[in-house]
């Protein structure tokens, strides 16, 4: 599939493989993928198919065996651990399945984390932005446990996007939310990229989770097997019943 | 998964060894302190043993009181007894002999003996088979003006035979040529000792003595040491005691043991706060890890385990550590022991012995103290698990929950540190004997600090506050971060904190206490001293020779001097023994200050007596009355009380005697201080130095001090007291420290989520580490204040019945514990930091 735009994270041949010798199990097996600026990318596939590694490699939270992975104009396997943790501070945002937030912590520092982390003062304007997208006025100053799942995941997203990062990675965003929960949760990651130009790449095993992307990959034993449109919740059923 | 096993394996690891380490501590010091005493006693054994081979019967005077320790000097044998001693028919041989204590100098014309070690004037016999110390190498002394002396200290000192040597006791300074050097059982030191043999007139000279301290007698063939013994009992005066040559051993040695027996006992003292420390880290690793493995215990539940059988896994887990950790601790108490000997051999005390003596009462006492602690700290945490039930297995999510203090164990926290108040002003202000007091006060202490301790949850989260405030200023999230997480679980951060606590508490306690003795004798020499100078022995505490005062006297510019001597007494319906103090009536007063009773003091005579107010009070003693009193050398006495003086400076005692009586009646030939005043204008500075000289040229043991210079001297002996004690504290205090480090360790593997999650959002790895260095830190402040504060109560508490003391707070210090709390949080903090910042991010953000 032919992409509009420049490359804003970009994989080269990238191979993974866990453990030595005859136990070595090879995750990903030359992967080469390109993810476009401003677009919602959602990968799927079977468990162990190796999804969750690719994500891993390209947010520079584990390293390839062999091969290189480009973000914003900067080649990261070679980054030593300052670096890469600067890169992950500054040009991305993450929202894990769950256990997102420190408890110790509100709301409102929740999502200024990666901010406060770096010693720098937030945005005010494009946080009270943020904060209005979320929909989380009234319980910014409530801690992770006074929140419901659904909210505990939108200041996830909310603290992912208050660095301003150049990518988002989603894993399994709503992997431990109800159907309605999730719904508001894609819906906000949706607008994060039709509202603010945002780049959001997500892992999901959930059709209709992906079916809020624009582009949907596949992959199966290491390897991208589908790389287009993502369509209707049915049509990525079905794609994924024939990858199997 | 390996992976993550083998990681939570080594951590447990990491927490037995630390654990172990928390109990080990205290049973190495118990360990190490019966050892190494052991061993000094055992050594004593042989060499009084082996010394008294010869000798069959011993004889020696008979003490009412011994004021040996007090520095008090011994009565003597009258000449007459070795007469009738060897007119005895079963007495083959019989030979006085004396030996006591002197001084003898350096090549370096000071003192001989580091650490206090003391030197001895002693007699050589005329039969060899009397005698203790045999010559190693060139002979024995032929005229007056030959010593031997110990092998040791001639080595030590690089004396050559030939050699002069000074030595001074009662009379005046003497230089005598060395002919020999001696060995005691087989070994060249007396315990470290410095010992000077002489002939035996020449030795009484030197000690002013016309008796002999003991006589040694052989039987003739066929007659048993006992039957002699029998036979001299039934013979000579009460005024002597008799032993056979193998008792009188066992009595010395007894006497050395008694004497160590205080140094025991501190060294438990201090051992029993390590182990207390200990219990308080074991109590919290415990509850900690109870906590974390509460899903498991409910599993355990589910699948048809007992409450017993729960209960059960957790008291074997606290018995394997206990019973791990006294082991350790007893095989490093044997190590510290030997240290401490080769330490002693380092200093010159060379102690005659093969090892270290393991009593069987050592294992048993170091390995059943230790267990028990252990089991008793973790009894509370393994009960908790019992009362998990089976469901908790199915709820999700196995982090503890922040749950407040409980009302109950703040409640009884509350009662128990009111009580250990209670207690200890019973002990303080109720007349107890001072044993019981002790152990109120101890017992009282105690509870005061395990209240203080189930109470602090509460207090945690403002001190958190407050100490924690300064690193949220400066160090923005980090600091907010670690604040959060001292007080996330309240309950955890007090106990690891309260185990500082206890440290810091002592610290505070005696080093105020130390201050107020400071400045309470520095207030008494200044507010009462009217003399010009002080003249003490340059040990500054033995007393010296008679003739030193007259010979200052002499010196111009002198006025006047008055001496003090200081014994002991019994004195009838008093409980215990009453200290009496000797003093010249017509000078006292002039050169010293005392509130009430200078009149009395200035007309006391032989038969009188002057008491002081308190003992006035306690006794319900009026002037007018007459007491009946037994002196040390076993005469009795009527002292009509005089008059009642009240003394601020507490240099005279209960009871005030003449000198003259003192050396008549109490046998004390001695002077213990001495005041002199100056003639109007004389130049302070000259006189001193020509005393100063006077004193070198004669009667080197004494020195002449400015009151200043007495403060100062004073201050240092203090100050040393005191540095020991810190030394001794410090072990608590590293308890306590590995306390944080356990907690920290098993607070970061709860918490290895929350730290993946802040690396992958960009937290640096020093930022981790600084998180948890800022926590140690915080928490060990906590512990820091809290100790503080209770260190000053407790010391504002105990100093209150003590009249006219000096309450000072010496603030720099306490700033400075704080400080050295604080870096010392910063050190535990090291390993924790590293494990938390090497946390691999992926590993940390794993969800199954």
């Amino acid at each position: 599939m032919n992409l509009p735009g420049p490359l804003l994270v970009s994989a080269a041949d990238i191979t993974r493989i866990y453990g030595e010798g005859e136990a070595a199990v090879r995750a990903l097996d030359g992967v080469t993928v390109g993810f476009p600026k401003g677009r919602f990318t959602a990968i799927m596939g079977p468990s162990g198919s190796g999804k969750s590694t690719l994500m891993h490699i390209l947010a520079g939270l584990d390293r390839p065996t062999s091969g290189s992975v480009v973000l914003d104009d900067v080649e990261i396997t070679k980054l030593d651990d300052r670096r890469l943790t600067e890169l992950r501070r500054e040009r991305v945002g993450f929202v894990f399945q769950s256990f997102n937030l420190l408890p110790v912590l509100d709301a409102r520092e929740n999502i200024v984390l990666p901010l406060s982390i770096a010693g720098k003062r937030p945005d005010a304007e494009w946080l009270d932005k943020l904060i209005a997208t979320v929909g989380l006025g009234d319980r910014l100053d409530h801690r992770p446990s006074e929140l419901s799942g659904g909210q505990q995941q939108r200041v996830a997203v909310a603290r992912a996007l208050a660095s301003k990062p150049a990518v988002v990675f989603a894993d399994e965003p709503t992997g431990n939310l109800d159907s309605k929960s999730s719904a508001e949760l894609l819906e906000l990651l949706r607008r994060s990229v039709d509202e603010f130009g945002q780049t959001v790449i997500m892992v999901t095993h959930d059709p209709t989770a992906a079916s809020y992307a624009d582009r949907l990959l596949v992959l199966a034993d290491g390897r991208i097997v589908h790389d287009g449109e993502a369509n209707t919740a049915e049509d990525v059923l079905d794609l994924m019943k024939a990858v199997g | 998964m390996r992976k993550v096993a083998l990681r939570g394996l080594f951590a447990r690891k990491l927490r037995l060894v630390l654990t172990a380490l928390a109990v080990a501590l205290g049973v190495t010091l118990i360990a190490g302190t019966y050892v190494f005493t052991d061993t000094i006693n055992r050594s004593f054994d042989r060499i009084f043993a082996e010394s008294a081979k010869g000798t069959d019967a011993s004889v020696t005077p008979a003490k009412a009181i011994d004021t040996s320790d007090n520095g008090g000097t011994q009565p003597t044998i009258p000449v007459s007894v070795l007469r009738q001693v060897r007119a005895q028919d079963d007495v083959q041989s019989a030979d006085g002999s004396v030996f006591d204590v002197g001084t003898v100098l350096g090549k370096d014309g000071k003192r001989i003996g580091q650490g206090g070690a003391p030197n001895f004037i002693a007699s050589v016999a005329d039969q060899p088979r009397f005698d203790a110390f045999t010559v190693k190498q060139g002979r024995k002394p032929r005229t007056p003006d030959e010593v031997t002396i110990d092998a040791s200290t001639a080595r030590k000192q690089k004396f050559e035979l030939g050699d002069k040597i000074a030595v001074v006791a009662t009379a005046p300074r003497k230089d005598y040529t060395i002919v020999g050097f001696t060995q005691i059982a087989g070994v060249d030191s007396f315990g470290g000792a410095t010992v000077v043999d002489m002939q035996l007139p020449e030795a009484q000279r030197m000690l002013g003595k016309t008796g002999f301290d003991q006589i040694q007698v052989a039987a003739k063939p066929g007659v048993t040491p006992e039957e002699l013994r029998d036979e001299l009992r039934s013979e000579l005066s009460r005024s002597v005691e008799v032993r056979t040559g193998q008792e009188e051993a066992r009595k010395q040695s007894s006497d050395i043991r008694d004497n160590l027996g205080f140094l025991t006992t501190a060294l438990l003292v201090f051992a029993g706060i390590s182990l207390f420390v200990g219990a308080f880290i074991i109590f919290n690793t415990f509850s900690i890890t109870v906590t974390q493995r509460m899903r498991e215990f409910a599993l355990l539940r589910t699948l048809g385990a007992s409450r017993s059988q729960v209960m059960r896994s957790v008291i074997t887990e606290g018995l394997t550590i206990g019973a791990f950790g006294s082991i350790v601790g007893l095989a490093l108490g044997v190590l510290v022991a030997g240290g401490l000997r080769a330490l002693f051999k380092a200093v010159g005390v060379d102690l005659p012995s093969e090892g270290n003596v393991i009593a069987s009462r050592t294992i048993i006492v170091s390995l059943v103290v230790g267990t028990v602690v252990t089991l008793l700290s973790s009894l509370a945490p393994a009960l908790r698990a019992t009362r998990v039930p089976p469901v908790e297995a199915l709820r999700e999510g196995a982090v503890p929950s922040a749950h407040g203090p409980s009302r109950k164990v703040t409640v009884a926290g509350v009662l128990l540190g009111a009580v250990g108040i209670g207690l200890m002003c019973i002990g303080l202000f109720g007349s107890l004997s001072d044993n019981a007091a002790l152990s109120l006060m101890g017992g009282g202490a105690l509870a005061t600090f395990l209240g203080v301790a189930l109470t602090s949850p509460y207090l945690v989260r403002p001190l958190a506050s407050l100490v924690g405030r300064p690193f949220e200023r400066t160090r923005g999230i980090t600091g907010r971060l670690a604040r959060e997480n001292t007080i996330r679980l309240p309950g955890r951060t007090a106990v690891t904190a309260a185990a500082l606590m206890v440290g810091v508490t002592l610290v505070t306690f005696v080093s105020i206490f130390a201050s107020g003795i400071r400045e309470t004798i520095a207030k008494a020499v200044d507010d009462n001293l009217t003399a010009a100078f002080v003249v003490q022995n340059t040990d500054g505490f033995s007393p010296f020779s008679a003739r030193v005062l007259p010979t200052i006297a002499r010196v111009d510019g002198v006025s006047e001097v008055s001496a003090v001597r200081f014994s002991q007494a019994r004195v009838q319906g008093v409980e215990g023994e009453t200290p009496v103090s000797g003093i010249e009536p017509a000078t006292f007063t002039r050169l010293y200050r005392v509130s009430e009773g200078a009149a009395a003091m200035r007309a006391l005579r032989d038969g009188q007596t002057v008491i002081s107010k308190d003992f006035a009070d306690k006794e319900k003693i009026e002037a007018g009355q007459t007491l009946q009193v037994t002196t040390p050398v076993g005469r009795r006495l009527s002292l009509r009380v005089a008059g009642i003086a009240d003394d601020k400076g507490d240099m005279t005692t209960s009871l005030t005697v003449t000198n003259d009586q003192m050396l008549s009646a109490f046998g004390e030939p001695k002077d213990a201080f001495g005041m002199v005043r100056l003639e109007p204008g004389a130049n302070e500075p000259q006189v001193q130095a020509q005393m100063s000289r006077v004193l070198e040229r004669q009667f080197p043991e004494a020195e002449v001090l400015t009151a200043d210079e007495f403060k100062d001297n004073i201050a240092g002996q203090v100050n040393q007291l005191l540095y020991l004690i810190y030394a001794l504290l410090a072990l608590a205090i590293i308890v306590s420290l590995f306390g944080i480090v356990n907690t920290l360790v098993l607070s970061i593997s709860e918490r290895t989520r929350e730290l993946g999650l802040l690396r992958a959002v960009g937290t640096t790895r020093r930022q981790v580490k600084r998180v948890v260095r800022y926590e140690a830190v915080i928490t060990s402040l906590i512990g820091g204040v809290l100790g503080i504060v209770l260190g000053i109560v407790l010391a504002v508490l105990f100093t209150r019945p003590l009249d006219d003391f000096t309450l000072s707070i010496p603030v720099p210090s306490l700033v400075v514990v704080l400080v050295l709390a604080g870096l010392a949080g910063v050190g535990a903090a090291i390993l924790p930091a590293r494990r938390a910042a090497r946390l691999d991010v992926l590993d940390a953000l794993a969800y199954e």
